[in-house]
């Protein structure tokens, strides 16, 4: 999944610390869900709407993984 | 930027006072388990009700050190839950294929001694460590 949060971070000037204080979670977690690594939750994803005050689809975007061969996982 | 989040209802706040807990409770356990073990021995040669009180106890604060183990998972964020359950489920499932073969060792003639089931902690621990800094790396 695609995400938004660093870009709409750096516009608020806020820190990963700020931005994990604000929506209760660690700044690793933060870190890894900017990266990509980790998917947050719907719960989570709402929280992000509210304080970002936009549509979830505005911050997170549904990629579906690529494998090696440009296919995605779940056409193999 | 200040959030809307009291201090001391943080992540970090709740956190530390949850880890503290349980570093309470677990090293309580562990002071009972020594008891358990020692006890009948250099203490009270072997009373039974001395034996059975101590064990009691020694339950009874296993049960608490669960439940503050529980309490400390409960604060954790998503990405920390996940790791941590990633960590416990691999160490549930490296238990029980190597507990099972350490079991099969001395009916197979591969091992003179019957096996320990403490040995087992062993492989417990072990597994859950390694499985928990793959993982933070992984997320980092």
């Amino acid at each position: 999944m695609k995400n938004r949060l660093k870009v709409l971070r750096a516009e608020r000037d806020w820190t990963q610390a700020d931005l994990a204080a604000e929506l209760d979670v660690s700044r690793q977690t933060i870190n890894a869900i900017e990266k990509g690594k980790f998917d947050p939750s719907l719960p989570l994803a709402f929280k992000a709407s509210r304080l970002f005050d936009l549509p979830i689809e505005d911050i997170f975007q549904y990629a579906p993984e690529m494998n090696d061969t440009g296919k995605t996982k779940a056409s193999e | 930027m200040s959030t809307s989040i009291p201090d001391g209802q943080k992540l970090e706040g709740r956190l530390k006072r949850s880890t503290q807990k349980l570093f309470i409770w677990t090293f309580v356990w562990l002071l009972s388990t020594a008891l358990v073990a020692f006890g009948p021995k250099l203490l009270w040669d072997f009373n039974i009700f001395a034996s059975s009180i101590a064990l009691a106890m020694n339950v009874l604060l296993g049960i608490k050190m669960i439940w503050a183990n529980k309490q400390h998972l409960e604060e954790m964020d998503e990405m920390q839950q996940k790791i941590q359950f990633n960590a416990m489920a691999v160490s549930l499932a490296a238990t029980f294929v190597l507990g099972t073969a350490y079991g099969l060792l001395k009916p197979a003639g591969l091992l003179a001694s019957t096996p320990s089931p403490s040995n087992i902690m062993f492989v417990m621990g072990i597994s859950y460590i390694v499985t928990l800094i793959i993982n933070t790396i992984k997320y980092q």
